[in-house]
């Protein structure tokens, strides 16, 4: 039963079944989506971690891998990311009581002068989604922010946003300060007009062509 | 069209049109937000890209937000980069209903007609394209952009109501366009390229090819841009009906040669942040030999900037880039 509930509620997510009133996808629609099956599993006595591990997180790889491999796209993706944001609506009280461990805090935020989110926010859902909590700045993040952020999260990682050849070179400013205040900070970096050498070039340590990219290296600094 | 189509076609030299206004704008002594705001300094700005770069065509500016802007949507004018939409206008069914179809005199829409006027008029040595948003990409501005890639699915009928206004505006514009005397306007559709190829044919192909059936004839023709498409949608992009099609660095341009027909130019594609902006003489050379080696014997081919160039690319990588073309024409056919 429970692991039904799981598998259906897993389903729900890769095919962004947000809830019952959805009409999308039309092969679910009239059925309960992300949202009902969550509070159907909680009442059922399927615990939160096993929400997030064994539905949500296998959900949104699977997402992830589709969209790296243009099997999806872009509203697919953000469909799958709504469904998976309506679900984890219940969790946030065993997150807040600490009854559900995520794998880390991401503090992430379009660099100051950039007014663009969609690459922002399309990657904030994917890693809520992986089992990060996401602290979203918004966009056209000051540098005073970002650092106030990280102090107030010190084992935070960063993730930094820019879709303009003009503000991605304000990418170096904001990663030297949150070196400051926070030195082992690990930051990533994204964004149209990037690549790996420039990341490089400014100190970021990770790069992330795509979200699945992105996704990827979390994994990798946080094992 | 069939002019400037046909002088591609029939060529035996690859011709080169990177899309640059930004290079003019600084040579003149101008920032971004005072060539965005005044046909006259848009005017010069293009004039001298055209008197000081052997291109097959010049452009105006990749402003992508004169359009949202006549419609009423709030703007950001930074000085020295393009402006950028700072709000969504529509939100539901009700505010889409009552939107209005601006007329050709809002916002700064007067000013970049008379850009295009002053072009067409004064600049007699090469043609000049116009240049507009594309309907989904105009769509999502006004509705913001995340909300619209999940409106096409969960509500529809808003997304094509609004996308009937957009065109409708668009023609209107591109018909003025005409009427400056440029040679063709270019499509700038950018958002299109974050769907699939369906979605790309339903919410921006049907609606570019409402303006193409409008205006593209033998003296005018539709160049179609979408720097978004990675190859999943290049069927969409030829089913608009443009004439020419103007591919980013995404892609790969020999699969692309391959899928277009061959009376459809093929425009493209390296990269103007990597190649342009931050690269060197040697690079840019390097990297623009590469790509025509590549796309070889295709005569509907057109090297391109992937995207426009942006502000502060080094003139000396521009130089590089005609000097290669030009080098690979006279060591390929003489």
């Amino acid at each position: 039963m429970n692991q039904k509930l799981l598998e259906k509620l897993s389903e729900c997510v890769e095919f962004g079944k947000i809830n019952l009133a959805s009409p999308y996808p039309p092969q679910m629609k009239g059925l309960p989506g992300a949202d009902e099956i969550t509070k159907e599993a909680l009442e059922a006595g399927v615990t939160p971690t096993e929400i997030l591990n064994d539905a949500l997180i296998i959900a949104m790889n699977k997402v992830g891998q589709k969209f790296s491999e243009n099997k999806i796209f872009v509203p697919q993706m953000l469909l799958s990311a709504k469904a998976m944001s309506a679900s984890m609506m219940h969790l946030k009280p065993f997150f807040a009581n600490g009854s559900v461990k995520r794998k880390g805090t991401f503090i992430l935020g379009t660099v100051y002068g950039d007014l663009h989110d969609i690459g922002k926010n399309l990657f904030g859902m994917m890693v809520e989604g992986a089992g990060w909590e996401v602290i979203d700045l918004g966009i056209d993040v000051k540098i005073e922010k970002f650092v106030e952020a990280v102090q107030q999260n010190p084992n935070a990682v960063v993730g930094i946003s820019a879709l303009l050849t003009t503000t991605m070179v304000h990418m170096k400013p904001v990663i030297d300060a949150i070196r400051i205040a926070v030195p082992e900070t690990k930051i990533i970096v994204g964004g149209a007009p990037l690549s790996a050498e420039f990341a490089t070039s400014i100190g970021a340590d990770g790069y992330g062509k795509n979200p699945q990219e992105g996704i990827m290296w979390l994994d990798k600094i946080s094992a | 069209m069939k002019e400037f189509i046909n002088r591609i076609l029939q060529s035996s030299k690859v011709t080169a049109l990177p899309v640059m206004t930004h290079p003019g704008i600084e040579a003149i002594g101008k920032t971004v937000r005072e060539a965005v705001s005044s046909g006259e300094i848009h005017y010069k700005a293009i004039k001298y890209i055209s008197e000081h770069f052997d291109t097959l065509a010049c452009t105006s500016i990749m402003d992508l937000t004169v359009e949202a802007e006549a419609f009423g949507a709030k703007i950001n004018f930074p000085e020295h980069e393009v402006p950028s939409v700072s709000e969504r206008l529509v939100v539901d069914l009700e505010s889409v209903e009552l939107l209005e179809v601006p007329s050709l005199e809002k916002g700064r829409i007067s000013q970049f007609l008379l850009a295009n006027k002053l072009a067409a008029e004064n600049i007699k040595n090469k043609p000049v394209f116009s240049g507009c948003i594309g309907p989904f990409s105009l769509a999502g501005r006004l509705y913001d952009m995340s909300e619209i890639m999940v409106a096409i699915y969960i509500e529809p009928d808003i997304v094509l109501q609004l996308l009937s206004k957009c065109t409708e505006f668009l023609v209107n514009y591109c018909i003025a366009l005409k009427a400056t005397g440029t040679a063709g306007v270019i499509i700038a559709e950018p958002a299109a390229g974050l769907l699939s190829d369906d979605d790309c044919k339903e919410y921006s192909s049907n609606f570019v090819k409402q303006i193409v059936d409008s205006v593209q004839d033998e003296t005018f023709t539709i160049i179609l841009h979408n720097c978004g498409n990675t190859g999943h949608c290049t069927n969409a992009m030829i089913a608009s009906g443009a004439k020419a099609l103007h591919f980013g660095n995404a892609i790969n341009m020999e699969d692309v040669l391959k899928q277009c027909p061959k009376d459809i130019v093929v425009m493209g594609n390296l990269n103007p942040v990597g190649v342009f902006k931050q690269g060197t003489r040697e690079s840019v050379r390097k990297a623009t030999r590469k790509l025509l080696d590549e796309t070889a014997g295709y005569l509907n081919f057109v090297i391109s900037s992937g995207c426009d160039l942006p502000p502060f690319v080094p003139e000396e990588n521009i130089y590089a880039f005609l000097e290669t073309v030009e080098e690979f024409n006279t060591k390929q056919y003489t």
